[in-house]
């Protein structure tokens, strides 16, 4: 049976980033996943995180998995793929089965970063091939280049849903509704933007009530529901689909911690069944840490920073670092967390409706119910001026942590002000370059650059376009709503791809000036 | 630590539903019907119900189901899913062949 | 054709080795090393099997190897999961019926 001094089930975001602050210190470290490739969910997210530089902001998630498989490397962590922990028991060892063998390994301490499973609604015909978790259609588009369908149905409006239902869009599948029970959408506001100028119908307070088909999903039917989620007879819509995504939550994979013998408690703000932890990660039982979503569901972000933390646990656990340096280390970790864990979208704010921003605003209800800020509504928020020329115009309307805008722009147009978590607004003395940093650099595509008044009765507005054919200069057609609806006619003056945009590319079109505040998307003839 | 219902509680008589069709084992294909009525024989926790109807001891042991079970059951007894006691938790925790369960190294 | 051949973000997928397999004795192409799975759908295939109790057809759930709904008969072993497991040139895949082979 093999010593290590830290075994760490689960090689995703928080397991590498525990092995890494555990390696560098000299410990001997392995890390088991039962998957042929490291990186847990974090190789399927093709879209620029949230948070400040230090969270890895403006990064793409896939990338930031490549750099932390890099460090990983650098660290000599050692990564056994293949490898499913079936068991762990409170004395710390470990049961593996790799291949066609169970071995025991026995560990000093264990970290349990298994992450979260998806979960299920049913309706009737929910068994057909064609109803699929939302996790699966991101693993067929973006690890094995496949379309999971043509015409998808998405249910549920949290994150999840809203950025499969995005990616579904950049893969060339057709998203014909984004259906919730819930009466407001559950995650980003501009996450749902990016969605709805694009022409997706969301239909809140509505369920599924069947997935048609013989043997495979040929259309669903959906029907609103009242407030007790009992669908309204006569309200029923029907769809042509062949795919059906379901994005309704994550529930922990914390058995492993519930077998070693961890006082474990059922906590829906958390994802339901979780184990007793401290601010650091350690279970009931001593040398057992939990790191990431297995100990509540919550980003791939905290995930890193929560694995980091478990990483100097253990390493001082086993005498490697003095209790002065972990607690220098651990409360520079935990300012990073807590930075994460702050605005309209915080773990603790979790169920709560919040009416009004942190400046006082008050919140756009109809992004909430649906997906989009209306044209009376967009001009409450600070990013939101009327200028001479070309001029940022910042669609933000939510208090999240994230300030990627901030540090883009070289002439410092754009602030946070003292905390990332406020709504960015436009310095009054900006002189606005049109470099087009800003719009390539959000996260959530809510950038635009405007010229409301080109003077010859036309204005041109420069978007974030990411999909293909990228249109060219020249280009007729429609300047869209920000609910996807045909407003005017366009023309493409200026499309952009520069390196510095990642895959940003940014279309300028000029629609007619009065339309200036109103078009938001472009779709050709 | 476990949670002890009291089984003199009267949780009423089972009443047929509308969707006592729904699947909900995938693996086993055992119906919310066919759980509720479970519960109306006295299986009143997880691992009894798991015993009785085999939902959760399919090929995907229980991945899937777990927590549409939990759900259906504890709403039988009208309690919350947090009050109800969850399955064990025991070795093997992924499906595993009987071949590589005795191909042991130390 | 439900391959995506540029993608916005992600480019185009590398150079991959195509290879022929059988399914239910109809020669198909794939990729070498990509999950059988995707192969199958790829081709146009949905239905990966039939339910013991009430013969209903599966396909891909889950796509990460945890629902066990996408099981095949591969190289005739029963039971593989298809969404995880990778294809090799003449494997010989059939519709599983039920538990057993």
């Amino acid at each position: 049976m093999e010593r290590y001094e830290v075994i760490i089930v689960g090689a995703g975001p928080s397991g590498l980033s525990a092995a890494i602050e555990a390696a560098k210190r000299g410990l001997k470290v392995i890390v088991f996943d039962e998957n042929d490739k490291p990186g847990g969910q974090l190789f399927k997210q093709i879209h620029k995180f949230f948070g400040s530089k230090e969270h890895h902001a403006k990064i793409r998630g896939f990338r930031i998995g490549e750099q932390l498989l890099e460090e990983a490397a650098e660290a000599g962590v050692e990564v056994q793929l293949g490898a499913t922990v079936i068991g762990l028991y409170s004395d710390k060892e470990v049961n593996v089965r790799i291949g066609d063998s169970i071995r025991h390994y026995k560990g000093d301490t264990v970290i349990v970063a298994t992450g979260a499973a998806e979960n299920m609604v049913t309706f009737p015909g929910w068994t057909l091939p064609g109803v699929i978790g939302a996790g699966a259609a991101q693993t067929m588009m973006n690890i094995h280049g496949i379309r999971p369908g043509k015409k998808v149905l998405m249910l549920g409006s949290g994150n999840v849903g809203l950025v499969v239902s995005f990616q579904l869009l950049q893969a060339g599948c057709e998203v014909v509704a984004l259906v919730d029970a819930a009466p407001r959408i559950g995650g980003y506001g501009v996450h749902a933007a990016k969605v709805a100028r694009c022409g997706v119908p969301f239909y809140l307070s509505h369920t599924i009530t069947k997935a048609h088909g013989e043997d495979h999903v040929t259309g669903v039917t959906i029907s609103e529901v009242d407030s007790h989620f009992t669908p309204i007879e006569g309200t029923e819509k029907t769809f042509e689909v062949d795919t059906i995504c379901m994005a309704v939550g994550l529930s922990p994979m914390s058995q492993l911690l519930k077998m070693a013998g961890c006082e474990m408690e059922d906590n829906p703000k958390r994802g339901g069944q979780v184990p007793i932890i401290d601010d650091f990660g350690e279970t009931s039982v001593s040398g057992i840490f939990a790191a990431g979503d297995v100990s509540g569901i919550e980003e791939a972000s905290s995930a890193m920073i929560e694995g980091r933390m478990a990483g100097v646990c253990v390493s001082e656990y086993l005498g490697y670092l003095s209790e002065e340096e972990k607690e220098a280390e651990l409360k520079k970790l935990e300012g990073d967390l807590d930075s994460l864990r702050q605005g309209m979208f915080a773990p603790k704010n979790r169920g709560k409706l919040i009416e009004k921003t942190d400046e006082g605003i008050d919140v756009s209800m109809n992004l909430l119910q649906k997906g989009y800020v209306s044209d009376d509504e967009i001009e409450r928020f600070p990013g939101v001026v009327h200028r001479k020329g070309v001029h940022p115009v910042i669609e933000c309307t939510q208090n999240i942590p994230c300030n990627p805008c901030q540090d883009a722009c070289p002439k410092k147009c754009i602030s946070t002000g003292d905390n990332i978590t406020f709504l960015p607004f436009i310095k009054d003395d900006c002189e606005c370059s049109n470099c087009g940093m800003c719009v390539a650099s959000c996260s959530g595509q809510a950038i635009f650059l405007v010229d409301e008044d080109c003077g010859d009765g036309t204005a041109t507005i420069t978007l974030p376009y990411e999909f293909l054919p990228l249109p060219q200069v020249g280009d007729t057609g429609y300047g869209l709503s920000r609910s996807g609806e045909k407003l005017c006619e366009a023309e493409v003056v200026l499309v952009r791809s520069l390196k510095a945009f990642d895959h940003t590319n940014l279309l300028t079109m000029r629609v007619p000036k009065e339309y200036a505040m109103k078009a938001r998307f472009f779709t050709k003839d | 630590m476990s949670r002890i219902i009291d089984r003199s509680m009267d949780i009423g008589e089972f009443v047929p539903q509308p969707d006592d069709d729904m699947l909900i084992c995938r693996c086993e294909e055992i119906t919310k019907g066919e759980i509720r009525r479970a519960v109306h024989d006295g299986m009143w926790t997880i691992t009894e119900i798991r015993r009785y109807l085999r939902t959760g001891m399919g090929l995907c042991q229980g991945q899937t189901c777990s927590r549409l079970v939990k759900g259906i059951v504890a709403r039988e007894l009208h309690i919350s899913p947090a009050e109800l006691e969850p399955a064990t938790s025991r070795s093997p925790m992924r499906p595993t062949e009987m071949k590589v369960m005795g191909n042991e190294e130390a | 054709m439900n391959r995506i051949e540029e993608h916005p973000i992600l480019g185009k997928k590398e150079e991959r080795q195509e290879v022929t397999f059988t399914f239910d004795g109809r020669e198909l192409k794939g990729f070498e090393g990509e999950p059988i799975a995707i192969a199958l759908k790829a081709n146009g295939v949905l239905i990966h099997r039939y339910t013991k109790k009430e013969h209903k057809p599966r396909g891909i759930f889950c796509a990460i190897g945890r629902c066990t709904d996408c099981v095949m008969v591969v190289d005739g072993k029963p039971n593989i999961r298809t969404c995880v497991t990778p294809l090799k040139a003449g494997m010989v895949v059939k519709t599983q019926n039920g538990v057993e082979v």
